[in-house]
């Protein structure tokens, strides 16, 4: 029965292509929403990443970037910098907030750049200027091809209107984009001009970063330092969490779809095939026998489901970023272990409906001419 | 010699519904059918004929009575054992063949030797000489939807005997073929229970099986009754000439006020094609 069951599967290949083809779809969708949310999170901590830095130094109590607020006295940058066993000092002002552009608004990382401070700003310039000056702003590329905002053009934080003199490549995000001003506008903004959020810390050569970091709470009062692997990774870890409600709900769908596809195109193939199975059963063949060769449909089906769709995730995810400029995607192989699990539940599962049909059958019905 | 009998039937019976819409479609039939006989089930549309061959084929329950096969007593057994036994003991020829589509003629006559004792590997052997018999040696490779009618059934055949069953039982195996093709089916047929020593237990409308059956039973309201020779009513095929009789034909057609009679499906379909040429062959 199992040779039968899929010599007709195979029999219209046509058919079984679009049966996999749909299912494999329905995977994709899972993998998709993994790969947007895990490009996003990834693009959040972009910016930590790209200051590669050794410490991160912020307000007590506080150990994120990402949907947080941090304000530190500027003293504190020089105090720091003048520890023996620091090389280098950078200090930005930051802003989780929402910056009207074309008409339409951006939540942002506004990061406020100081002219004392060398490191912090744009690391891969399109076109302009990188270090925004008073009543100036650097934002990302994507924002001027979604938008048509360009340098000259006018933006608006909250509510002082800024004049685009840069473009910046790998700082957008549907979540949050970075966009660069001057300290002294974002300080009077928040009306903190001699405060920073954050100061980056560099340790001279030789120097552990533990240590630093134990110094550095040891001088500085009410401070929080972290590393700069551990600010990165609770950065992540808050953004995927964030997410995480989503993307399960997400997956849950994506599963059932796939579930219901498979189910649907078992069932059809099964009741296409009643007159065969009717033979069958009438020659001798069990339920159980059938059952088996319904469940082998769905199996095969459920596979070249998910065999198509890491095909087509691959090239859906290198293609698709081209023609939607906001799409941040990442694919890992981590996102199609889950979806290799529940293939074969899926399966069985799918398979029951035609289960259903299997059992009813009647033999009799081979006498039908 | 006493031949032994194979198949066996007693006060068989078979109702639908209940009460004052009980339906008797087999009344309390009982027969025996010896190794190498070929008997023919026939009567009118709806006389229950096929309702006794499946439950003579233990595919359906009788409501009392019981099918006696190879001498074992069939209404005791499970669903799996009546499975099982139909594997081996039986083989079926039905009337719209009933081949499987994806499947070779190879592969359709060694679908039911995965049941039997030995798989399809002990059946390899005997597959050879079935198709040989068959004459199909030739086209063992090729999928159903290219072969003829004929050819269909005499593959269901090969398909029948694969497990060297003592019983074959055969739902008009002519009904969908022309004469021609249909005499072949029938001597094959003729010649299982002749030289294979098979019992075959045959329904059909075919008068022209009687002159090579060894019994002929005539089944009228759900019961087996003598058939009285005045009751044949023999008019003929426009299409192939062949004789039949009108009183037991299931296929006619109605046209231009005229009543005409087919052998088969293919016949009127024939027919029906150009009317016109058929009409003043027969007059």
């Amino acid at each position: 029965m199992i040779y039968w069951s899929i010599k007709t599967l195979f029999s219209e290949p046509m058919r079984l292509m679009v049966s996999a083809l749909a299912v494999a779809v329905s995977f994709i969708l899972v993998i998709f929403f993994s790969a947007v949310f895990e490009g996003e999170s990834d693009q959040i901590v972009a910016y930590l990443k790209k200051m590669d830095t050794d410490i991160w130094v912020m307000q007590k109590g506080v150990s994120n970037m990402h949907m947080a607020s941090s304000m530190l006295w500027d003293w504190k940058a020089d105090k720091i910098e003048k520890l023996p066993e620091v090389k280098e000092v950078s200090a930005i002002l930051f802003l989780n907030g929402p910056i009207k552009i074309g008409g339409k608004d951006w939540f942002a990382y506004i990061i406020g750049l100081s002219p004392k401070y060398q490191r912090g700003g744009p690391w891969d310039m399109f076109k302009g200027k990188a270090i925004p000056g008073p009543g100036e702003a650097v934002i990302p590329e994507v924002i001027n091809r979604l938008t048509g905002v360009t340098i000259g053009d006018e933006i608006i934080m909250l509510d002082r209107p800024l004049k685009v003199v840069g473009l910046t490549r790998g700082t957008f995000s549907m979540a949050s984009s970075v966009v660069f001003v001057s300290h002294e506008d974002l300080g009077d903004l928040v009306e903190a001009p001699d405060q920073y959020s954050y100061i980056m810390v560099n340790a001279k050569p030789g120097v552990s970063t533990q240590s630093l970091i134990k110094n550095i709470k040891n001088e500085v009062d009410k401070v929080n330092v972290l590393s700069n692997e551990d600010f990165i990774k609770s950065d992540w870890t808050l953004a995927v969490q964030m997410g995480a409600e989503i993307l399960r709900m997400m997956t849950t769908i994506g599963t059932l779809l796939a579930t219901l596809i498979v189910a649907f195109t078992a069932y059809s193939l099964i009741a296409r095939k009643k007159q065969e199975l009717a033979v069958a059963k009438a020659l001798g063949f069990s339920n159980g026998s059938i059952y088996l060769a319904a469940l082998c449909q769905s199996v095969v089906i459920t596979g070249l489901g998910l065999l198509l769709s890491l095909l087509l995730s691959y090239t859906v995810i290198i293609w698709l970023p081209l023609v939607i400029p906001q799409l941040n995607l990442t694919v890992r192989l981590h996102h199609f272990i889950p979806l290799a699990i529940i293939a074969l539940p899926v399966a069985v599962v799918a398979s029951l409906i035609a289960a259903n049909t299997v059992a009813r059958v009647d033999p009799m019905t081979v006498f039908k001419g | 010699m006493t031949i032994k009998t194979i198949l066996e039937a007693n006060n068989l019976t078979k109702s639908f519904g209940s009460g004052t819409s009980e339906v008797h479609a087999v009344d309390n039939v009982s027969l025996k059918i010896k190794r190498g006989e070929l008997v023919l089930i026939m009567g009118p549309s709806g006389s229950g004929k096929t309702t006794l061959l499946s439950m003579l084929g233990a595919l359906l329950d009788p409501t009392s009575g019981n099918v006696v096969i190879d001498d074992k007593n069939i209404s005791t057994m499970t669903n799996t054992g009546l499975a099982a036994l139909r594997a081996k003991k039986i083989g079926f020829v039905f009337q719209a063949f009933n081949l499987l589509e994806a499947l070779t003629v190879e592969e359709n006559i060694l679908f039911p030797a995965q049941l039997n004792t030995g798989g399809i590997l002990a059946a390899k052997a005997r597959l050879d000489k079935l198709l040989d018999r068959i004459g199909l040696t030739n086209r063992r490779h090729a999928l159903p939807n290219t072969l003829s009618g004929g050819e269909k059934q005499r593959v269901a055949i090969a398909r029948a005997l694969i497990n060297q069953p003592p019983i074959i039982l055969a739902d008009e195996p002519t009904g969908n073929l022309d004469s021609h093709k249909g005499q072949e089916v029938m001597m094959i047929l003729h010649d299982i229970a002749r030289d294979d020593g098979c019992a075959v237990l045959m329904v059909t409308h075919d008068p022209r099986v009687e002159e090579i059956a060894d019994r002929v039973l005539w089944l009228e309201d759900g019961a087996i009754r003598d058939r009285k020779s005045e009751q044949h009513s023999w008019v003929y095929d426009p299409v192939c000439g062949m004789r039949i009789d009108e009183w037991t034909a299931t296929i006619s057609k109605e046209y231009k006020n005229q009543k005409y009679v087919f052998c088969s499906q293919r016949c009127l379909e024939r027919f029906d094609d150009d009317p016109e040429r058929y009409m003043t062959k027969s007059m």
